[in-house]
């Protein structure tokens, strides 16, 4: 007899649509999450505001994981990873580590939803100086600032009067493996430009692209009021090298709509950084024998129409897992691997 | 900035397929590097009632295959306005505020509605309040301002062309009652000698089809819409109230018009001032009355039309003029590539029409020249018209071009009242 309950991997936007979907089914959800809280990267880095709406990331993510909480049909286990895993669809066995002790859960479905990480630009050291500039952060950096609602150069903490983001860092680079886009840093730039104009209204916003990749309603919900409303500076160009020059950096590249070198001064620098792969997404791609894409990311099986079945049957891969996503694709992932999870065990129980 | 001897790059010889090129003949400059992206320059233009929009720009770049003056060579258009103002240009004391005909062109295909409309007049106007107009430019504001007319020429003789002509023509102060059309004449009908031709043939036909109309005479001046759209708003203003108060004197219901750019003013600005008159062009006013003209010649030419930005474009006016020449016995219309909404400028607008000179240092060939190279080549011996700028900029472009005795330049007036034989 199939086992009817989903175990949920991941405590992130995804994993927390993921439950409201097989609880609100009426199954019964066991959601693991290796922190002591749910929320995920938004959570976890500190995000001062969601994307594109700028809605306050702790209020979004209280009303997301409200219907979760305190609900007989979600087992939430906290500071737990899942160490192993056997058995097939209807019938799995995964061990897992919960502070230090060893515990087993059985269930019919697995749903992985152990997200991404943020691009570490030190691996381009030569290039953007983060770590040896204090004025160049990342977009993650920003975000922790835009929080608190101070927005400084940490060199000195005085308020910047000119900054820019570097777009594409870490992310369409055939010599660092992620030829991928990353898909949110256009639009997230040009939200924290919004928030950077609304907390320093004189502080000069520039940002050097190849492409603006704005998907959807993010052009005109952020891109074009950014851009007409708060007068962010748009050009084409990607910066190459950032330098010290006195107490400000120097931001060196090329404008290719003029075809000119250029060298700008500026108090920060933000570099957009990408999306990879987390540590917990590879390990889960090991533990349940999941096929990885060539960026380490799970590979899922059906194409554009099915992106969240992987090559284990019963097991599924939402949000950013499976490559770059947003938080509207892992919301929507995640409600479809609820769905597609207990179809799956269900027709287990129709055939048998 | 001025240019440093060292990015000048100069070999003594060099050789290029097999030809010997001396110093001056391979020199480059070498790219000055940007040091600063400074804001002053866009937030000085967008900071500007109606001017908003110029930072909007994406850098799409659509508009500039569009652009009539980029493609007279100017290199013009909003996205090049928009890069060159994002690189610090001053736009107020600028060259490039002046190349701009407000022809409508580039708004047309914009995605982000970059208006160049508003955006012009708005930033010319204080340019003008500060005395940065080319020279040519503020004689013409001059002449309007003392005598009512572009020209310098005398209000008293504004309706001399009836006597001139010998049409007959009803003055409205002379008549004292109200008409069912209000003709206004704008100046150059009244004095130019072509535009002259082209109005005493539209008397003929109005009163072929026994219209009850009237003229406003020594009392009507300028529209000004071309002078506002060039800056001068107070004087658009002022001469608004005049010609506004002699619609209300007059009663007038309708007004009508040979030129599309007072036209314009008489739409879409003079009921911001109150007047409560219908504007509409002399095509749109005659094309519902084909039936009742009665054409006895047969003219047998091959033409084509070249709408007008501020008739087509601006005022959604394509179908009347068409209407009118296709009911000529005998005329074959052939369109040129570029027609309707996608009709190219003939260089009058915005204040074009008394930039000739300043826009010689600017553009490779007169934006009328382009047109009229257009025209001949689908063979038409005709370039019909109904823009009383274009009768004179198109013939004198098709001197120009080496055209003369090839193509003819004709109102759709003149063709009507021909083939009517009046």
């Amino acid at each position: 007899m199939a086992n009817e309950n989903v175990l949920i991997i991941g405590g992130g936007a995804a994993g927390i649509e993921a439950a409201k979907g097989i609880s609100g089914l009426g199954f019964k959800a066991i959601l693991v999450e290796k922190r002591d809280r749910l929320g995920g990267t938004p959570d976890e880095e500190k995000y001062a505001a969601l994307t594109p709406d700028l809605r306050d990331t702790q209020e979004a993510l209280g009303d997301l994981m409200a219907p979760i909480k305190d609900n007989p049909l979600v087992d939430i286990h906290y500071n737990t990873l899942v160490t192993g895993a056997s058995g097939e669809l209807g019938n799995f066995t995964i061990k897992a580590l919960q502070l230090g002790k060893e515990i087993e859960f059985q269930v019919g479905a697995v749903i992985i939803a152990t997200g991404f990480k943020h691009f570490d630009p030190g691996r381009e050291t030569q290039k953007y100086s983060y770590y040896e500039l204090d004025d160049v952060i990342t977009l993650t950096d920003a975000e922790k600032m835009l929080s608190e609602h101070k927005f400084v150069r940490p060199s000195n903490g005085e308020e910047p009067k000119r900054l820019c983001f570097i777009q594409c860092v870490g992310s369409r680079d055939r010599r660092l493996g992620n030829e991928y886009c990353s898909k949110v840093c256009c639009g997230i730039s040009s939200k924290q430009s919004i928030e950077i104009k609304k907390l320093l209204p004189d502080c000069k916003i520039y940002i050097f692209y190849i492409d603006m990749r704005m998907y959807g309603y993010w052009e005109n919900e952020i891109y074009w009021p950014a851009q007409e409303k708060y007068k962010v500076n748009y050009i084409k160009g990607m910066a190459t090298e950032i330098v010290k020059k006195g107490d400000k950096v120097l931001v060196k590249g090329e404008d290719t709509t003029l075809r000119r070198p250029m060298e700008v001064e500026m108090d920060m620098v933000i570099l957009a950084v990408g999306m990879e792969p987390s540590e917990g997404t590879q390990q889960m791609a090991e533990i349940f024998g999941l096929n990885k894409n060539k960026y380490g990311f799970i590979e899922t099986t059906g194409g554009c129409l099915d992106t969240v079945s992987t090559n284990v049957p019963g097991v599924y891969a939402v949000g950013a897992t499976t490559g770059p996503a947003d938080l509207e694709d892992s919301v929507s992932t995640g409600g479809l691997a609820a769905m597609k999870a207990l179809s799956a065990i269900r027709s287990l129980a129709v055939t048998a | 900035m001025p240019i440093d001897k060292k990015q000048i790059i100069e070999l003594e010889k060099v050789t290029v397929e097999g030809i010997e090129l001396g110093p001056q003949w391979n020199r480059m400059f070498e790219q000055r590097v940007i040091f600063d992206y400074d804001t002053e320059a866009m937030d000085k233009v967008t900071s500007i009632a109606g001017a908003e929009s110029m930072g909007w720009c994406y850098q799409c770049t659509q508009c500039i295959p569009v652009c009539p003056v980029n493609q007279a060579g100017g290199e013009y258009g909003p996205r090049k306005i928009f890069r060159k103002l994002q690189q610090g240009i001053d736009l107020f004391t600028n060259d490039d505020l002046w190349k701009c005909t407000t022809c409508m062109n580039c708004l047309r295909v914009c995605p982000k509605e970059v208006d160049m409309i508003k955006i012009m007049p708005a930033i010319r106007e204080e340019s003008v309040l500060e005395g940065n107009v080319p020279d040519e430019l503020q004689e013409v504001f001059e002449k309007t301002f003392e005598y009512g007319n572009p020209m310098g020429e005398s209000q008293r003789k504004r309706a001399d062309w009836v006597k001139e002509r010998e049409v007959d023509v009803p003055i409205m102060k002379e008549i004292k009652r109200p008409v069912d059309i209000l003709w206004f004449v704008e100046c150059y009908p009244a004095y130019h000698n072509r535009g002259k031709d082209a109005a005493a043939a539209l008397a003929k036909v109005l009163n072929a089809l026994d219209v009850d109309y009237g003229i406003l005479g020594t009392e009507e001046k300028c529209s000004c819409d071309s002078q506002r759209l060039a800056g001068e708003t107070g004087l658009f203003e002022e001469f608004a109230e005049h010609n506004i108060a002699l619609f209300r004197k007059y009663k007038a219901k309708t007004v009508m018009t040979m030129d599309p750019h007072a036209l314009n003013a008489m739409r879409h600005e003079y009921p911001k001032m109150g007047s409560k008159s219908k504007v509409i062009h002399y095509t749109t006013y005659l094309a519902p009355l084909i039936d009742k003209m009665q054409f006895s010649k047969s003219l047998d030419y091959k033409v084509t039309f070249h709408d007008p930005c501020y008739l087509g474009r601006h005022n959604g006016e394509f179908e009347a003029p068409r209407r009118l020449i296709e009911a000529i016995p005998g005329l074959q219309l052939t369109e040129m590539g570029r027609c309707k909404q996608q009709s190219y400028c003939c260089g009058g607008g915005g204040g074009g029409m008394w930039l000739d000179g300043f826009m010689s240092d600017h553009i490779n060939e007169r934006l009328s020249e382009n047109r009229v190279r257009e025209a001949v080549e689908t063979g038409a011996d005709i370039l019909v018209v109904c823009c009383p700028y274009e009768v004179s900029r198109f013939e004198d472009a098709v001197k120009s071009t080496g055209n003369e005795g090839k193509l003819l330049v004709k109102d759709i007036a003149e063709l009507l009242a021909e083939s009517m034989a009046l």
